[in-house]
């Protein structure tokens, strides 16, 4: 990165002496929804991001700096994580968690795959009954609730897509504001196989604006989308939409390299603000009438039990001993095929065509939850040198290099989403001996899949392998379906509810314990849907957001 | 990673491991300072930033059979040396004493195999390729980091040194642009006609 542009200064509003109305702690998906929708309706701001801020002109095609995500997401090695199965055993230190960590956060650097949710996903609990050794729930909230800040942010921030294509969508109240992207030649083939097993491909809803869209330039198909930060602002992350439109309010101030360590309560048990180490490790103290957390599913209930005090003995906002627990990834099931003639996954936008017809499965087959496929193509060089082949083929010499040859241009991968349930012993916990490098404790995962989850996943991939014989592939192979480490999608560790005993926030977001406490990422999760979390994250935000401005006007909060 | 699903660097992990992570996340702060460096012309080296004359030979001919030359060109066409002699002396740094550790055991293997052989640059292609296959199945970190070090030097930017002429890049059929039009492949070419 050019260092001139990580060393200047943000423009400063605000002093850490101001009582601001709101800080907001992370700067990602939902935290450059929630300072653009309060810094608009007049409320200060401030947003403490521990990444850099770097820009569009930032961002380049380069697989080993940015495509592996050194530069854009948590380094291992300053902050460590550990990771055990089971809460008997003494975790080890091992990668298992990756957020982005750059103003814009994860948003940055997704695929941009934009799924709503559907309606089974909040009500599956009580529709379908309960499962053994899962602490699965009704949300409480429904997809009615949720179904304007989908639409809304689809037209805030510009997403592609064709209303109406997919037969299992839910209800919508308007259609997508762009049309969809180009079908890739790996879209054709989803629609080719779905043709064949009676299945039904759709135009993938995609965070990406396909044109001109709010004085941004359209995707060029340039290919470098996953895992790295779009040139273009093409892609519709915070970075490109939300961010600039709370600077431009002259209310909100995103203050990068900042990384908090403490909410701090007062005597009425209130939210003061928070403690964090600027970019030279001095502790801050800005002051704030209220505070949101939108730090991810997994810093968000680390930051909640390091701010334990005499009053919050067990980590602030965790009354109900739920903060940190139920932890959820998404299934995801992965499936290779190789083809005849060129399919050039490296142009364009990840995928073109996802396939939901086991969004719901058959109750005869057994499981519970449910998913969806995309056809896909997201391996730059590199990676699919070590990675994108068959797992049995060669790793080195003749046979190798005439396999990448050949496959490199005429690979597609099925990925399936897909449930994770809840488990309670599932969770987010302070390592008590292993410390990062501003001496916080590291993050401790404690994760072993609900067996329902191994089956599904199993059960997935057959239909993967199904889906990509039915295409036309010479040949077809199956990759591993042991949990991904590092996980991203992270879930359900402040989970929402109405009862203060089983859960962390209310309804609205707001923590049960502390009325000037909101918390609203992916820790707000009840269930996991079936995958690609970031559109719901981000409607939860603009909900949250209408009840924090609503709360702080009735001056309910200080 | 997101959020958003990010993810499929999973692949890479999965299959690399923690001995390869490094050779595929370059620090942030070195991408100034590498892509400061242009790729000297094509010449036999005569200095080297990490290796002895010898230790490089060797890594390069490992690299030649991990990716070797044939019809088309290899890692050694690739200069995919001079990527991981500037690696070692850059971002993969603390790789260092694993290569000195390594190449130590390779001669080991090579004197006790093919006792008088020079080195294991100087031995013939199945020599080397019967090494490398035990040295693969003893698990060798050093052999792994070299599966990822090659792969990184074949198909990496050529700012860092190796991808020479962007010969791994042609190999396989990728093209760095920053714009594409559609037809992409062979079977949109239809759709993109009625479009």
């Amino acid at each position: 990165m050019r260092k001139s542009l990580l060393d200047t200064p943000p423009s400063t509003l605000f002093a850490p002496s101001d009582e601001v109305d709101f800080v907001i702690v992370g700067a990602g998906s939902a935290g450059g929804v929630m300072a653009r929708e309060l810094s608009q309706r007049g409320f200060r701001v401030v947003v403490l991001e521990q990444g850099p801020y770097l820009r569009a002109a930032d961002f380049r095609h380069d697989e080993l700096a940015i495509g592996q995500l050194a530069a854009l997401t948590n380094d291992f090695h300053s902050q460590p994580n550990t990771f055990r199965t089971s809460e008997k055993d003494v975790a080890k230190k091992k990668e298992v968690i990756k957020y982005g960590r750059i103003v814009g956060g994860g948003s940055v650097h997704f695929t941009a795959n934009y799924w709503r949710f559907h309606e089974i996903d909040f009500i599956e609990r009580s529709r379908k009954g309960g499962i053994e050794g899962s602490s699965f729930a009704d949300w409480p909230i429904t997809y009615a609730d949720l179904e304007p800040y989908y639409t809304k942010i689809e037209w805030e921030i510009g997403v592609s897509g064709v209303a109406g294509a997919n037969p299992f969508d839910p209800p919508r109240t308007k259609g997508y504001p762009l049309p969809p992207l180009p079908i890739k030649p790996a879209g054709v083939l989803a629609e080719r196989a779905a043709k064949k097993l009676g299945w039904h491909a759709f135009p993938s809803p995609m965070a990406i604006i396909s044109q001109p869209y709010r004085g941004r330039s359209a995707c060029v198909n340039c290919g470098f989308c996953e895992t790295y930060g779009c040139e273009m602002n093409a892609k519709s992350s915070t970075l490109a939409t939300m961010i600039p439109e709370a600077e431009k309010t002259g209310n909100c101030e995103i203050r990068p390299l900042s990384y908090v360590r403490r909410v701090e309560t007062n005597a009425a048990g209130r939210a003061a603000g928070v403690t964090y180490f600027d970019a030279n490790k001095r502790e801050i103290f800005q002051r704030a009438k209220s505070v949101v957390l939108c730090a991810n599913g997994a810093e968000t209930p680390k930051l909640l039990l390091m701010s334990e005090s005499n009053r919050f003995p067990n980590g602030l906002a965790n009354s109900s001993g739920h903060v940190g627990k139920n932890l959820m990834f998404n299934g995801g099931a992965f499936a290779g095929g190789a083809f005849e003639h060129e399919i050039n996954g490296f142009k364009g936008v990840v995928t073109s065509r996802v396939i939901q017809d086991t969004y719901e499965l058959d109750p005869k087959v057994g499981l519970a939850g449910g998913g969806g496929f995309d056809f896909r193509h997201d391996l730059s060089p590199i990676s699919f040198a070590l990675g994108g082949l068959p797992i049995d083929a060669p790793k080195w010499g003749a046979e190798y290099k005439r396999m990448l040859q050949e496959y490199y241009t005429r690979s597609v991968y099925v990925l399936a989403h897909a449930t994770s349930l809840p488990v309670e012993t599932n969770s987010i916990t302070l390592d008590p001996t292993q410390k990062d490098a501003w001496g916080l404790p590291a993050i401790r995962m404690t994760f072993a899949e609900h067996p329902n989850d191994v089956k599904l996943n199993e059960y997935m991939q057959d239909r993967a392998i199904e889906l990509l014989d039915a295409a036309g592939a010479k040949k077809s192979w199956r990759f591993s379906r042991d949990p991904w480490f590092p996980q991203v999608h992270l879930l359900g560790t402040a989970r929402m509810g109405n009862d203060p005993k089983s859960s962390v926030v209310d309804r609205n977001h707001r923590a049960h314990d502390v009325p000037n406490l909101f918390i609203v990422d992916g820790s707000s999760f009840v269930t996991s849907g079936r995958g690609q979390p970031t559109m719901t994250i981000q409607a939860l935000a603009f909900r949250a957001a209408d009840h924090a401005a609503r709360a702080a006007k009735g001056a309910a909060l200080s | 990673m997101s959020e958003g699903d990010i993810a499929r660097r999973r692949f890479l992990r999965q299959s690399a491991g923690t001995v390869s992570a490094i050779w595929i996340t370059a620090a942030l702060g070195e991408l100034g300072t590498l892509s400061a460096i242009s790729c000297a012309p094509t010449k036999a080296k005569t200095s080297w930033q990490t290796f002895s004359a010898a230790d490089a030979a060797d890594v390069e001919a490992i690299a030649a059979q991990i990716i070797p030359s044939d019809a088309t060109p290899g890692a050694r066409e690739a200069h995919v040396i001079d990527f991981i002699d500037r690696a070692l002396n850059g971002f993969a740094k603390e790789q260092q004493p694993l290569f000195t550790q390594g190449l130590a055991d390779l001669r080991l293997r090579v004197s006790t195999a093919h006792p008088g052989s020079q080195s294991f640059a100087a031995l013939d292609r199945q020599q080397q390729i019967a090494i490398l296959h035990a040295l693969e199945q003893s698990k060798s970190d050093f052999f792994t980091a070299m599966l990822a070090a090659t792969a990184a030097g074949m198909f990496a930017n050529p700012d860092y040194g190796g991808n020479r002429d962007k010969v791994g890049w042609k190999l396989i059929g990728f093209e760095d642009r920053f714009f594409w039009q559609p037809p992409f492949g062979y079977y949109d070419r239809d759709e993109a006609t009625h479009a």
